[in-house]
């Protein structure tokens, strides 16, 4: 219900060549290309390009970058295969999972998120100071970074385009019942929706509520239905969403 | 800046569940530029001001019509530049080479990678709040501004009251520490605002924003 994913790339506004973005530029029977039309003086070296060469645009700052020495290749795959295999929603979903079934842990992370979540090994960039909110019979909180895109990357990796969007960073303050019926997530209007603007350096991560339906589950069975949205805000765990 | 990042309230942009909108990477380059990107901070090869207030230096109608790895990007460019490390065209002649079937160079050091991926695993937590003026459960109101630099006041909760319902620590103002300027650590404070407060009571169901505000951007609320 949560997942708008289709196999499809999204055209961002301005973009309107986007679908070109991952045509090859290195070849060279591709006769229709109007690289050599565009200015790359002045002006041009300071504006975004046209989607159909920012993958050459991305490509020639890496080659130039390591040609001069400054960075190395593997330095940055091992980058991003961190964000890849390293850190994702499987940690965050540990940590609810853990809270559920132990209210001792479950009281330190609400008081100190940070050090609850590095006791199950859980830190670094964008995780530096975590609060940790709970949802409620009476509370529904949701998270999210109008200024920029802040997110919990060690307990979620890195956020998905919808959360850095401008329409998510610019409705979900200003409508977020709206917002979240996007997501299929209808809540009982007596329910508060508290939602958290990340505008400084405490990144925050939703505490949803153990679904009826999950007595007697263990710690992993529960972690299974704990997905990303849950621990963003827009949706809530569900037994049906059990693998 | 009041840039065209500040779109908290904004209308006009549509859907937020599209197609195709569920993934971290909506284009293979992009992890890339995420990675090329955060290694430009973790080896210091960045000038000025870092990667967020860079990209809010967009021209606005850029910032709105460029894609988020896009904006990545061109701040990544513009802090090589800064420091020194790329000149204005070189990007546009490697552009150029590529494009002529020059194969993609490739540099490994496993040393200087693992120590990329340690470092992005360190932490740097604020040090807890102390000396704050406000307690939780004061009522505050924002102060009006329009700052020339980064700033992490957004412009919807300007002049509008709300409570204190957190005390998180202490951190620099970023109209200073942003640029490398002296900032004594001052408070950050968790302000919950009604939501009539900040868009005015229009019959739906209220709700309740919050957001994390420095001791600068807050004056006493004035009694009700």
């Amino acid at each position: 219900m949560s997942d708008p994913g289709a196999a499809e790339p999204r055209p961002s506004p301005g973009q309107a060549g986007a679908s070109q973005a991952g045509a090859s530029h290195g070849d060279h029977d591709h006769g229709d290309h109007d690289y050599g039309d565009h200015d790359y003086g002045d002006h041009g070296a300071h504006r975004p390009l046209p989607a159909t060469d920012v993958e050459l645009r991305a490509r020639a700052l890496e080659a130039l970058l390591v040609a001069k020495g400054l960075v190395t290749t593997d330095a940055i795959e091992r980058v991003i295969s961190y964000y890849e295999h390293d850190v994702g929603p499987r940690n965050g979903a540990k940590v609810v999972a853990r809270a559920w079934l132990d209210p001792a842990y479950r009281q330190r992370l609400l008081a100190d998120g940070t050090a609850a979540i590095a006791e199950l090994g859980y830190g670094g960039a964008e995780g530096d100071n975590m609060v940790v909110v709970a949802n409620t019979p009476t509370v529904h909180n949701a998270v999210v970074c109008t200024l920029c895109s802040c997110y919990p990357w060690p307990v979620l990796g890195l956020p998905p385009a919808w959360y850095k969007s401008l329409p998510y960073r610019a409705r979900m303050v200003a409508e977020p019942r709206a917002v979240l019926q996007e997501f299929g997530l209808e809540l009982p209007a007596e329910v508060e929706v508290r939602v958290w603007d990340s505008s400084a350096e405490v990144r925050y991560l939703v505490l949803p509520m153990r679904p009826p339906g999950t007595e007697g589950w263990d710690q992993e069975r529960l972690a299974g239905i704990v997905t990303r949205d849950c621990m963003i805000g827009t949706a809530v765990p569900s037994v049906d969403a059990a693998p | 800046m009041d840039g065209a990042h500040d779109v908290g309230g904004m209308q006009g942009f549509g859907a937020v569940v599209v197609p195709g909108g569920d993934v971290a990477y909506q284009e293979p380059w992009e992890a890339r530029v995420f990675a090329l990107h955060m290694l430009v901070s973790i080896q210091d090869l960045g000038g000025g001001p870092g990667g967020r207030p860079t990209r809010e230096e967009m021209p606005a109608a850029d910032y709105l019509a460029a894609s988020y790895y896009q904006r990545w990007l061109w701040s990544a460019e513009r802090r090589l530049e800064r420091k020194g490390l790329i000149q204005p065209g070189e990007v546009e002649r490697m552009m150029e080479r590529l494009w002529d079937g020059e194969p993609d160079l490739r540099r490994d050091d496993p040393a200087l990678a693992a120590s990329a991926v340690a470092e992005v695993r360190r932490a740097a937590p604020m040090a807890p709040a102390s000396g704050a003026r406000f307690a939780v459960g004061d009522r505050v109101r924002v102060r009006r501004m329009r700052p020339a630099r980064h700033t992490r006041c957004p412009r919807y909760v300007r002049g509008a009251s709300g409570r204190v319902e957190r005390v998180q620590g202490l951190d620099g103002l970023p109209e200073l520490a942003a640029y490398g300027e002296p900032a004594t650590p001052e408070p950050v404070y968790a302000v919950a605002f009604d939501s009539r407060e900040l868009w005015g009571d229009d019959g739906r169901p209220p709700w309740t924003v919050v957001v994390d505000l420095w001791e600068h951007y807050l004056e006493e609320a004035p009694s009700a």
